[in-house]
């Protein structure tokens, strides 16, 4: 299925998809998928719109979630989009440091857009990535980022990824993680997020904070039909107060960033699972 | 270095670095295990806590998962492998 829609979108432009999926797959998958009831609590409690607005606002979070993945199978057949990046000037301080640091992402609009993006030339790039992720997906991702310094670290059961982080930050490189999810973990931090409390993966915090390394939030939102924007912020802590402090202050950083994103780019939250439970 | 100091050493260290404030060396069994229900019930993030704590204090760097999960089995073990491979 997958290199199916790879050989076709070599050939047919993106916006046919984009119409297929919007008249023909979107409206049979609210009717029988759950995230349907979830967007739309998203929208009605978290932003507080009306029933007509969230109802229309979740049929389009849903296109363009489907959109999105068009254009991750779009890029992988090589087509290209224009980018944006907001806050370069940040990612080019740390990229050119010899230390290594933290690259937090969210589940917000198309995050993979950054690994083709923002490449640090003297510093290997390395993504956290579920094991479980279609092998035709990790193939493509494999062959687009050949012949760069990016490189994909796999959760696995037997904790080897934490061994390639720790090696990664030891030499001074980047370890791109989402910090949105919990993965691999149970562990986390309760915080509020867009007016309730949210449970957000510890680990991401305890690993900037373990060697003191500085840490960025990467958001990329898509704000036209070809078009991406890159949001690099970064992510203040005192790294010289008590581990719990460092922590808890890195966490309200990430979420205050999270949040100021998402309100820029509500229809762009790709979480579909009961966040705020 | 004793061994017996080595233990209580980690012990401590293991409850600064994973915030267990609530125990106290005492409370850790050496010879437990320290993942799953039966010990520590530590995690996978605990782990790279630990890693990362052998590599500032020890000078040791573990190479990969296999040799951690030799090492990893026991606060006993580790202090072990501290002994006889410590570099500071």
């Amino acid at each position: 299925m997958h290199q199916w829609l790879i050989r076709m979108l070599k050939h047919v432009d993106v916006r046919i998809l984009y119409a297929f999926t919007a008249i023909f797959i979107i409206p049979v998958c609210l009717a029988v998928n759950p995230s349907r009831g979830i967007a739309y609590r998203y929208f009605r409690k978290r932003h507080g719109y009306g029933r007509i607005k969230s109802a229309w606002l979740t049929y389009s979070n849903h296109c363009g979630f489907a959109q999105v993945v068009i254009d991750r199978f779009a890029m992988y057949a090589g087509k290209r989009f224009e980018v944006e990046v907001e806050g370069y000037d940040t990612f080019q301080a740390l990229a050119e440091s010899p230390d290594g640091f933290i690259q937090m992402s969210a589940h917000i609009g198309n995050y993979e857009i950054a690994g083709y993006t923002l490449r640090a030339e003297k510093k290997r790039f390395n993504a956290l990535v579920f094991a479980g992720e279609k092998e035709s997906v990790m193939e493509n991702r494999r062959k687009m980022f050949s012949s760069t310094n990016v490189s994909m670290i796999a959760i696995r059961s037997d904790m080897g990824h934490l061994f390639e982080i720790n090696e990664a930050l030891a030499k001074g490189e980047t370890v791109s993680m989402p910090a949105d999810r919990l993965l691999g973990s149970d562990k986390c931090v309760e915080l509020q997020f867009l007016g309730a409390t949210a449970k957000f993966p510890y680990g991401p915090f305890a690993i900037a904070t373990m060697r003191g390394l500085k840490a960025i939030a990467v958001n990329v939102v898509k704000t036209g039909l070809r078009r991406y924007k890159i949001i690099v912020t970064a992510l203040p802590y005192d790294s010289s107060a008590p581990r719990r402090e460092q922590i808890a202050s890195l966490s309200r950083s990430y979420v205050s960033e999270l949040q100021r994103v998402v309100s820029l780019y509500p229809t762009q939250w790709y979480n579909y699972f009961e966040f705020w439970k | 270095m004793e061994m017996n100091d080595i233990i209580e050493e980690l012990k401590a260290s293991i409850i600064e670095a994973l915030n267990l404030e609530e125990m106290t060396p005492a409370d850790i069994d050496a010879s437990a295990p320290l993942f799953g229900d039966d010990g520590l019930g530590l995690d996978s993030i605990d782990a790279l806590e630990i890693i990362v704590l052998l590599e500032k204090n020890y000078g040791i760097r573990l190479a990969n998962a296999g040799e951690g999960k030799k090492i990893f089995t026991s606060v006993e073990n580790i202090a072990r492998y501290v002994c006889e491979n410590r570099t500071k």
